[in-house]
């Protein structure tokens, strides 16, 4: 399996801030942080940097399962009923599961039990 | 502000969720590939369910964050508090990495405010790409972030921007 170095995404790409290269854009981390509450007043510029690092684990993490779930079902591309599945069969992703579901119409698909 | 609403044959967001904000379909998708198998196939759908999904994930840490500073009445969430509160919510196995990355980043970024320090590889004329011919940087001789900004402190301006 290709797997990208833990670092790859910050030696990728020229230089984007203070810091160096991040495979995602801080800017926009940092104004979806603000948005997440009100008295979410001030952060500090390292927090970006931080969630940069834990998005691609994120990402990395639902991705892995989200495929697990296509491949038991024999095919090589992988649906956003995927990540569902990945999504309500893992635990710490139960704040995610009233997003997945909404967004999956098909309601009477019940789980299969992908339970990790 | 970017908003992906699957148009094609999924349903309609019309309930708009708070992170209207999300992080491009682009890089979320490179990284969604980079872990998969080289034949493996991502549908749009999916790249813009994980969008929403990390949007979230941000949000949701970071209101933990926020509510640990408001008890401590801090006004700043910094590096710490967001380790800290994935640790509480379940993501132990980032914390641990990521406590890790954000020491090297305060060490790089405290070996770049402090000017007099850098006067060590000012004296070195040929830029490395890589840190690992700084001495003082033994610590994170692992490419953590290019060094390139350090060889450029010729003066104040020593950021890329």
């Amino acid at each position: 399996m290709r797997q990208a170095g833990t670092y790859s995404g910050l030696l990728a790409g020229g230089m984007s801030g203070r810091s160096g290269p991040h495979s995602l854009p801080l800017a926009r981390i940092k104004k979806i942080m603000k948005k997440s509450g009100d008295d979410v007043k001030m952060i500090s510029g390292e927090a970006p940097i931080v969630f940069s690092k834990a998005c691609e684990l994120f990402i990395e993490e639902l991705t892995q399962r989200s495929w697990m779930v296509t491949m038991q079902g024999k095919r090589r591309t992988l649906h956003k009923e995927d990540v569902a599945s990945a999504v309500i069969g893992t635990d710490i992703f139960d704040f995610l599961v009233n997003l997945v579901s909404d967004s999956n119409h098909s309601q009477d698909t019940t789980p299969t039990g992908t339970n990790t | 502000m970017v908003q992906n609403i699957g148009s094609s044959a999924s349903n309609n967001e019309d309930c708009i969720k708070e992170q209207d904000l999300l992080l491009p379909i682009a890089n979320v998708g490179r990284i969604m590939k980079q872990i998969l198998p080289s034949n493996a196939k991502i549908s749009k759908e999916a790249k813009e369910t994980m969008q929403e999904c990390v949007s979230e994930f941000i949000s949701f840490v970071t209101s933990e964050a926020s509510e640990k500073c408001r008890k401590e009445r801090r006004k700043t969430v910094n590096g710490d508090d967001v380790c800290w509160a994935m640790g509480t919510l379940g993501f132990d196995d980032y914390a641990g990495p990521l406590k890790r990355y954000l020491q090297r980043y305060r060490e790089l970024e405290g070996d770049r405010t402090n000017q007099d320090k850098a006067g060590n590889n000012e004296e070195k004329d040929e830029p490395s790409p890589y840190g690992d011919n700084q001495p003082r940087n033994q610590a994170v001789s692992a490419p953590l972030l290019k060094f390139n900004a350090i060889e450029r402190n010729d003066g104040s301006t020593s950021r890329p921007f």
